[in-house]
């Protein structure tokens, strides 16, 4: 990575920071050609980067494929429909995204501090393919803090930039990952170099001080990511919830134990939600449309199911739902096999206020339209008096104070 | 043992290539939720924060660290590190911006006095793995072989 003077100096490797610029800049005769030679450290050197290199790539693209496979969920392609099993499967899938994407910045951060002395390399620029070399590397660098900063930010609702995050974050993704796969191919042969199982002839050596300093700088690496999953993780597994002491949501912690995302008030949903008058219609490519009050909906079978709230943002729990499936009131309306159902919300508005559910899932004896939860009637916010709950899909699309089914036949 | 035939590597660069005319692709034809220009700002804003400002004060936190002996430096500046990466990635739900008056269950702990616990811990173990290279240089001098280093 680095090109490291050879200069009496290299005793002093081994330091997480850099004392060769005190000592350059102390003695005239041997100040270097470039700042970038002033890091002397072992820790700025080719073997460290490209571990932490390797690290991160994999963990950028588990990321990139769970964020592929959140965003298909939500927009499924024609030609794909998502299974409703296993049950849980996108809770793991968006849980590894979002606390893997947090465990992810120390290694980032660690790994741009390593290479940092190259950000200084004089001349800037040697070539025309230098600077497009320099322009990718730009690209990466730029990406990934991007897509950590965002997301982090995102899942505090924290929101200071003015574009939607959703949107940019799914775009920003495929720069990232471009210029990563660039990356990756150009430093290919230092990454055999240095990584064993990258190249199987290479010697074995004494292991010196400069190994030991390099296995300190990476346990030190190791601790911190473990540290932010360990302090995060809880919101999503719920054993650990007690130690998510640093996580935006505690399991267990909102109305009926639960939390919430989009509040009724938030929604502007209250009134339509306890009004006596509230009807469930189901119509569109049906046999008979339906119009049901709630106490007509509570008079039909009701089922129990124990199901997970799954967030986009990463968070996750259980809750005890019981309601009417939804298969049975399809079937109740003559809903042909193959339909596909569009779920609407009390809502005037918003991105989310309709969902659609494929034949897997409406198929799937877990989906339930809820009317209680853990016990009690469904709390306003959890979208009193009726709301939409089935296995293995984002919590956005669990839409809440649903007040009609449309169906369209395949 | 090779592990690439010949051409993969263009192979590779040339999806990469594809996918970051994609991404750019994307955040044009949505720029009504994208913001290009705000977006570009972000984008470079990223980089230019750490590369200006973040890491000259990691390195600057570093020099500061020099005056502690050789054996005992190390375990202060991985503490260091350890604690300041947490406390970044913390920031966001120690401001706790992102608080909403109508849903309680959004950010419902203390962050900062969680923060300082997660910190705290982190120095204790700084302070644990600092005694025990105390203890593992009295022990070789007073078996009469040198010391560490």
């Amino acid at each position: 990575m680095l090109r490291r003077p050879r200069t009496p100096d290299r005793r002093t490797t081994g330091r997480l920071n850099s004392p060769g610029i005190r000592r350059s800049l102390g003695r005239a005769s041997t100040v270097p050609a470039t700042v970038g030679d002033r890091f002397t450290s072992a820790l700025h050197g080719e073997r460290v980067a490209a571990w932490l290199g390797v690290w991160l790539g994999i963990s950028f693209t588990v990321a990139f494929v769970t964020g592929l496979i959140s965003h298909f969920m939500q927009h499924p392609p024609g030609w794909a429909a998502w299974p409703a099993r296993p049950v849980g499967l996108y809770r793991f899938t968006q849980g590894l995204h979002v606390i893997g994407g947090l465990a992810t910045v120390p290694l980032l951060l660690a790994k741009l501090w390593t290479v940092y002395p190259k950000l200084w390399r004089w001349p800037p620029f040697r070539s025309p393919r230098h600077a497009v070399g320099r322009g990718l590397i730009f690209l990466l660098v730029a990406g990934a803090l991007f897509q950590v900063g965002t997301g982090v930010l995102n899942i505090a609702y924290w929101y200071p930039f003015p574009f939607f995050f959703t949107t940019a974050h799914y775009w920003t993704a495929y720069v990232l990952f471009g210029a990563l796969l660039i990356h990756a191919a150009d430093e290919w042969a230092k990454v055999r170099r240095h990584v064993p199982g990258g190249s199987l002839d290479r010697p074995l050596r004494p292991r010196s001080a400069e190994d030991r300093t390099r296995r300190g700088f990476f346990a030190s690496v190791a601790a911190a990511c473990g540290l932010v999953a360990l302090t995060t993780a809880g919101e999503a597994f719920t054993p650990l919830a007690r130690l998510a002491v640093l996580a935006p949501r505690r399991p267990g912690v909102g109305p009926q134990g639960l939390p919430v995302n989009k509040s009724a008030a938030a929604a502007g949903v209250t009134a339509a939600a306890v009004d006596p008058g509230w009807r469930l219609a189901v119509t569109g490519d049906v046999a008979r449309e339906l119009s049901l009050s709630l106490a007509e909906l509570q008079a039909l079978p009701q089922r129990t199911a124990r199901l997970p709230i799954s967030c986009v943002e990463g968070w996750s729990a259980e809750g005890t739902w019981s309601g009417v499936r939804l298969r049975d009131l399809l079937r109740r309306a003559g809903a042909p096999d193959g339909a596909r159902v569009r779920v609407e919300s009390l809502e005037r508005g918003g991105r989310y206020r309709t969902s659609t559910v494929d034949p897997p899932h409406w198929h799937d004896p877990l989906t339930l339209l809820a009317l209680r939860l853990n016990g009690e009637p469904l709390d306003l916010d959890h979208g009193r008096p009726c709301r939409l709950i089935a296995p293995n899909r984002p919590g956005v699309l669990q839409t809440k104070w649903v007040t009609r089914l449309v169906v369209t036949a395949p | 043992m090779r592990i690439r035939p010949p051409g993969a590597g263009a192979l590779v660069r040339a999806a990469g290539i594809a996918l970051i005319g994609v991404g750019a692709a994307g955040l044009l034809a949505h720029a009504a939720d994208t913001r290009p220009a705000a977006w570009a700002v972000w984008f470079a804003g990223a980089a230019l924060v750490h590369d200006l400002l973040l890491v000259p004060a990691v390195l600057a936190v570093g020099a500061a660290t020099t005056w502690i002996p050789g054996p005992y430096r190390r375990p202060v500046q991985a503490g260091l590190a350890i604690g300041g990466t947490v406390a970044l990635v913390a920031l966001p739900v120690v401001l706790g911006y992102g608080r909403r008056p109508d849903n309680p269950s959004v950010l419902p702990l203390d962050y900062g006095a969680n923060l300082l616990l997660v910190l705290a811990l982190v120095a204790a173990a700084t302070g644990a793995a600092s005694a025990a290279t105390w203890w593992r240089r009295r022990r070789r001098k007073s078996r009469g072989r040198s010391p560490l280093r």
